[in-house]
């Protein structure tokens, strides 16, 4: 009976009150709009960091003169350490092809040369599903211990940088999502202040007409719950268009073709919705407190 | 007052105080007995609209006892005045309306704080506002009505829920002499019907030849009652 009544009331003020309520809701939209950018901005570097460390594997190479019939239980053995996905063998012959190629016009230097002086090696792949830049490191010094293995490369540069750009991201995003809400959290709380400071001559004759707390909260809280729901749907969804439009130009870029972009995952679309509502009904309940003493 | 009937409005030693030296209000002493039509008279900054307030618990006194239909204000507690405020229809000199809402929505606010059915508010709602006239203007909104008509939505608000008592602070303050007419005949009608009134006002010409009892502030004492 009393949620009807409620509801009513509700949407009768949010027509009554349609430009302040609209004004109310933008400012939800783009205080999160902020927020949700830097979501997604986050999302896609941390992202790139792992794909970019994925792409990083790792390059065994052998001694010179060791029996061809230890390369088969070597391949057993890498393949066989936990977090390697895949293992290739590339022989000596097979290394001068690809030096060759990789020469080009200049392939004359290697005229003479035998085409086994270069060692035999294996490539190493490690498992996405469980890759991180530690778990590398982990598989190389492990393998740079065996006896029949000259050296082992990594891209040792290439992993502590990303390691430490990794670390860089997590607290950016730590520190910058804390500050953006903070700010968030205050915009929205003050605007909500103004509009129920706008209405509180409606208060007034509520509790003059006899109106309960709750009679006088239920609609408030409502509206409150509708505009924390329409800001933060405004803000995910000009993020999204946002997305679609840079993923589609990424596709048409030539540089940037093998750049895959990443939406915000669900878990962060639910936690941005329900911030923005808890947010809104919290200010005005908040807000409303100090019309509702006596 | 028969001996033996409780009054409607009690007040006793009352005494109300803003801040240090700003007594709005001294010692005063008042019983109004059911159904009694009083008026409350004095000049501005006497104290009339303290009283009121005091009596609908917009404000506590800072000593004294006050009861009204039964209900001890000192005691109320914050969840008890929505339902003291149920029994007592305040009307005052500024309207107090919604006026972006219509006249049904303004006069049915009363009724649906109670919990009515919307049937019962809808036909609640239509009669009272056809008592005060305003039959053909249930949905008009308020800003579209005359000074006189908005008192009289007003009135219709203070009084759809039927409470026994009415508080009016200066309700024809604003408006010329055919609508205070029109307003103080709906007053002693409803006190007809058993409503007891407070009407404060300090229009001498609304209480001049009345048979009913007139009390008179003066710097928050009650000075007289006639």
């Amino acid at each position: 009976m009393m949620i009807s009544i409620f509801l009513r009331r509700a949407l009768t003020d949010i027509r009554q009150y349609l430009p302040t309520q609209m004004m109310t809701t933008m400012v939800v939209s783009l205080s999160l709009l902020i927020l949700t950018f830097f979501c997604l901005f986050s999302v896609n570097l941390q992202h790139f960091v792992e794909r970019f460390g994925n792409e990083l594997g790792i390059v065994v190479f052998l001694k010179q003169g060791l029996p061809q019939e230890r390369i088969p239980l070597l391949y057993q053995r890498i393949a066989g350490l936990d977090g390697v996905e895949t293992v290739k063998y590339v022989s000596p012959e097979e290394a001068f092809k690809r030096l060759r190629s990789y020469l080009k016009d200049e392939q004359e230097v290697l005229e003479g040369v035998d085409p086994r002086f270069l060692p035999p090696s294996f490539e190493i792949q490690i498992n996405r599903a469980v890759f991180n830049l530690t778990r590398i490191k982990q598989v190389a010094g492990v393998i740079e211990q065996w006896p029949e293995v000259s050296k082992v490369q990594y891209g040792q540069e290439w992993i502590d940088r990303l390691e430490a750009l990794s670390r860089i991201v997590e607290k950016a995003v730590v520190i910058g999502g804390l500050l953006l809400m903070l700010t968030a959290a205050f915009v929205v709380a003050n605007t909500i202040k103004l509009t129920v400071y706008a209405r509180q001559e409606e208060l007034e004759i509520l509790r003059l007409v006899g109106a309960t707390n709750s009679f006088i909260q239920g609609p408030f809280l409502i509206e409150a719950f509708l505009q924390g729901l329409a800001g933060s749907a405004v803000a995910l969804s000009i993020v999204f268009g946002t997305y679609v439009y840079l993923e589609r130009m990424l596709g048409l870029s030539a540089l940037f073709k093998n750049f895959e972009l990443s939406f915000l995952p669900w878990q962060y679309v639910v936690a941005i919705i329900s911030s923005s509502v808890i947010l809104c009904v919290m200010g005005t309940a908040l807000a409303m407190r100090r019309f509702l003493r006596l | 007052m028969r001996e033996g009937d409780t009054p409607a409005i009690r007040l006793k030693g009352v005494s109300k105080r803003f801040g240090p030296g700003n007594l709005a209000l001294v010692d005063i002493d008042l019983e109004i007995a059911k159904g009694e039509f009083v008026f409350l008279t004095g000049p501005s900054g006497s104290g009339k609209s303290t009283l009121l307030r005091l009596l609908f618990c917009a404000e506590r006194p800072t000593t004294g006892e006050v009861s009204v239909d039964e209900m001890n204000i000192d005691t109320l507690s914050g969840a008890q005045i929505p339902l003291l405020r149920r029994k007592v229809g305040v009307i005052f000199q500024d309207f107090k309306l919604l006026y972006n809402y219509t006249v049904f929505e303004n006069v049915a606010l009363a009724l649906e704080v109670i919990g009515l059915r919307p049937d019962q508010v809808k036909k609640r709602v239509k009669q009272v506002v056809e008592g005060v006239g305003l039959g053909t203007k249930l949905n008009r909104k308020a800003i579209q009505l005359s000074g006189g008509e908005q008192q009289r939505v007003a009135i219709a608000r203070a009084v759809v829920n039927r409470p026994p008592i009415i508080l009016a602070d200066e309700p024809t303050g604003n408006l010329d002499r055919k609508r205070t007419g029109e307003v103080m005949m709906l007053m002693e009608e409803l006190n007809a019907r058993g409503a007891t009134i407070l009407f404060a006002t300090h229009d001498e010409r609304l209480y001049q030849n009345t048979h009913r009892r007139v009390l008179r502030l003066k710097n928050g004492k009650l000075e007289s009652a006639k």
